[in-house]
């Protein structure tokens, strides 16, 4: 047997024609001047007419049957947004509604829920942020505080802390992980339960937190006695542990994990056309290389999830070398863009280089920190 | 596409266990049981088409014998590639150990494995021949590996069969990088399994070494590297098995790749083994030592990431990204 499931996957001529469609359109809307390319699009930059144009297109909710999805594959997705990430185009504002909720939802949700959700998260309206860490939880996920008490009418109250939740000013839901009833002994796992808060509701308060280079776009969330309806547990009450472990697992193998520096190197090949030296030459054949394997075995996990199957090792697997794959892009551009003098560089290209660099430290904690992600690959390995 | 369940891979496994398996490897050449047995299953033949007279098997089964028998001290890969050289010159096959050359200007031409081999088929532009080793004088070079390369003046001797080709040069190194390829991340797979195995029998301070946070992700990066360098093989051998005409990208990829994961990988595999894995006696080295000249074979991957970039270079960012995404060029 292989140590690690990661088959390879031929392209396929479907795929590409719905590429170069993809392609075509983002090439126009990039052109016409309605957005500019930024590395770590789908966490920054955030743009609702933008998202609703993608929206309108059917290139969200490509992967439900009726509610407004449109019943397509993870594959088809894949090739959405790989050239979203490409362009570096402004989708973050529904990024997370459309990865990671709405399947969720479709799985969980109530018939209602999915009726009044679904359609507008695929119209690119509706947005979502996530609600895991905490002041004292973070890579120590258990640790979770924030309590939902089940109320006499079957209502939840809720109260405490979320902190680090991306574009959480703009959401209209959140799903949090909250403790609704004690830890059992030790096992800090049982007790833990996944709820869906509407953001206008009474008691929620979100607070921006400015990051290093300025930007404010993730959030400290505080819910104090915010009441929330019987069908806001989604899922089974105490089993959101494993709900969270394998809703990780899925998310942590896409594109956005290995190309959100990729708006930058684009800019650079187009800054240095015709003018590469051979340090820039050598520098750029090896991050193609790099970036090549990365993309099979990113791919070859989608074509997987695609069949029902859920690797969660190779996943992990995937997430660390890829986020370190990001910043050696980024590295090995500026290490490029040093064969020109600085006054021949572009505007456009300076302000990407500098927006990929502030940008860089994230990539390597969300979503699970590389050690968190070593800790999984060394128990795949045998030795935990 | 590296198939190590495939019933080729299966008897090419067979054949390494009942030889000796990890014991045999300490010997400088196998023993000739093993050649034997490669011959009589008819392993060497296995890749050629059934035209040329061998199996014509797919090249993921083949792939997957090379894994089985890495690191093997016989020139298997070579004759593999030997003889995938004169199907291609429509010239008949090797019977025994052979290996390859590629034509250097200068007339001197680098032989792998050149010590055990009996036949040498060397591609120069324009045509593939085919020599008997005895006729050809050389000399060893020294090597990272205990697989001894050798370089000939092949200028002063007749082949003992050629034939004109119109196959091109970067043909004939996208089937040597992908082989190469296989060997590469199958070598590196060997030596994480030994790693692992050290970690977890070997205790320090009342505990195993596994059980070290600071191990643990040493190897579990290591890992990731294993992971990239058998996604890089196998893309290549997908390439390869698709179309020779179009395979040198993802060939070239493949040994970018891989050995830009030796670097890292080896290095954590050597240190966690403490001063053992510096010894002759005990088997790291077997993997570490080829895995270090296989890099440098055909040029390191220094070499091949400045040709990738050179052909980068003259295209524009479409192309990189649909390089990226497709593998096609």
């Amino acid at each position: 047997m292989n140590r690690f499931n990661f088959p390879t996957i031929k392209p396929d001529p479907a795929l590409e024609e719905l590429r170069s469609e993809v392609q075509a359109y983002l090439r126009a809307e990039k052109e016409a001047g309605n957005f500019q390319s930024e590395p770590e699009c789908w966490m920054s930059s955030s743009d609702p007419i933008f998202s609703r144009k993608m929206g309108k297109r059917g290139w969200i909710g490509m992967n439900w049957k009726g509610y407004g999805g449109h019943n397509r594959s993870a594959l088809e997705r894949y090739i959405v947004t790989e050239e979203t990430l490409r362009f570096g185009a402004p989708v973050g504002a529904h990024w997370i509604a459309d990865r990671q909720h709405a399947p969720m939802l479709v799985e969980h949700g109530t018939e209602a829920q999915k009726e009044d959700i679904l359609p507008r998260i695929a119209a690119g309206e509706c947005y979502f942020a996530i609600g895991l860490s905490e002041p004292g939880a973070g890579s120590d996920l258990a640790a979770v505080k924030t309590k939902a008490e089940k109320l006499p009418d079957g209502r939840w109250k809720l109260n405490g802390q979320k902190i680090w939740s991306s574009g959480a000013q703009h959401a209209h839901y959140m799903v949090s992980l909250v403790r609704t009833s004690p830890p059992d002994g030790r096992n800090r796992h049982v007790g833990l339960s996944q709820v869906l808060i509407d953001m206008s509701a009474e008691g929620v308060s979100v607070k921006p937190i400015t990051d290093l280079a300025g930007d404010a776009h993730f959030n400290e969330v505080t819910y104090d006695d915010v009441i929330l309806p019987a069908d806001a547990l989604l899922g089974e009450e105490g089993g959101g542990w494993k709900q969270v472990t394998s809703e990780l697992a899925m998310e942590r193998s896409g594109p956005e994990r290995f190309l959100s520096s990729y708006a930058t190197l684009e800019q650079a090949v187009i800054e240095l056309q015709g003018k590469m030296g051979s340090n820039a030459r050598a520098r750029l054949g090896l991050i193609y290389a790099n970036l090549r394997t990365l993309r099979g075995m990113s791919f070859g996990i989608a074509n997987l999830l695609e069949q029902g199957i859920s690797p969660e090792t190779e996943a992990a697997l995937v997430k660390d070398l890829g986020n370190s794959l990001e910043n050696k892009v980024t590295q090995n551009v500026r290490a490029m863009l040093s064969e020109l003098p600085m006054n021949e560089l572009s505007d456009t290209m300076k302000r990407i280089i500098n927006i990929g660099i502030l940008r860089s430290p994230p990539n390597t904690l969300r979503g699970g920190t590389s050690e968190v992600m070593r800790g999984i690959i060394a128990r795949q390995l045998g030795l935990r | 596409m590296i198939d190590i369940e495939s019933l080729i891979a299966q008897s090419a496994a067979k054949i390494h266990e009942r030889n000796g398996g990890r014991a045999l490897l300490h010997g400088e050449i196998a023993p000739n049981s093993y050649w034997d047995a490669i011959i009589e299953n008819g392993l060497h033949l296995a890749w050629a088409s059934e035209e040329s007279g061998g199996f014509g098997a797919d090249l993921s089964e083949v792939a997957g014998a090379i894994w089985n028998m890495t690191p093997a001290p016989l020139p298997f890969v070579e004759t593999l590639i030997a003889n995938k050289l004169l199907e291609l010159g429509g010239l008949e096959l090797a019977e025994g150990r052979a290996s390859f050359a590629i034509g250097a200007a200068d007339g001197t031409h680098i032989i792998p494995f050149a010590q055990q081999v009996d036949d040498v088929v060397l591609f120069s532009e324009g045509q593939i021949a085919h020599y008997k080793s005895s006729d050809l004088s050389g000399t060893a070079l020294d090597s990272l590996s205990p697989d001894t390369d050798g370089v000939a003046d092949f200028s002063k001797t007749n082949p003992i069969n050629s034939a004109q080709t119109n196959i091109s040069r970067p043909m004939i190194e996208a089937i040597i990088l992908t082989l190469r390829s296989v060997q590469m991340a199958a070598a590196l797979d060997g030596a994480l399994s030994l790693s692992i195995d050290h970690v977890s029998a070997r205790e320090q301070f009342g505990r195993p070494l596994s059980k070290f946070q600071a191990i643990q992700h040493q190897l579990a990066v290591a890992a990731s590297q294993v992971a990239a360098a058998n996604m890089a093989a196998s893309q290549a051998c997908a390439a390869l098995s698709n179309n020779i005409e179009s395979a040198w990208h993802e060939a070239v990829i493949a040994k970018v790749q891989i050995s830009d994961s030796i670097e890292g990988a080896t290095a954590a595999f050597q240190q966690v083994h403490g001063a053992i894995g510096y010894t002759m006696e005990y088997d790291l080295h077997l993997h570490t030592r080829r895995l270090w000249a296989w890099r440098e074979a055909l040029g390191n991957e220094h070499i091949w990431a400045q040709k990738l970039g050179d052909d980068l270079a003259q295209k524009d960012s479409d192309n990189l990204w649909r390089g990226v995404t497709t593998g096609a060029w």
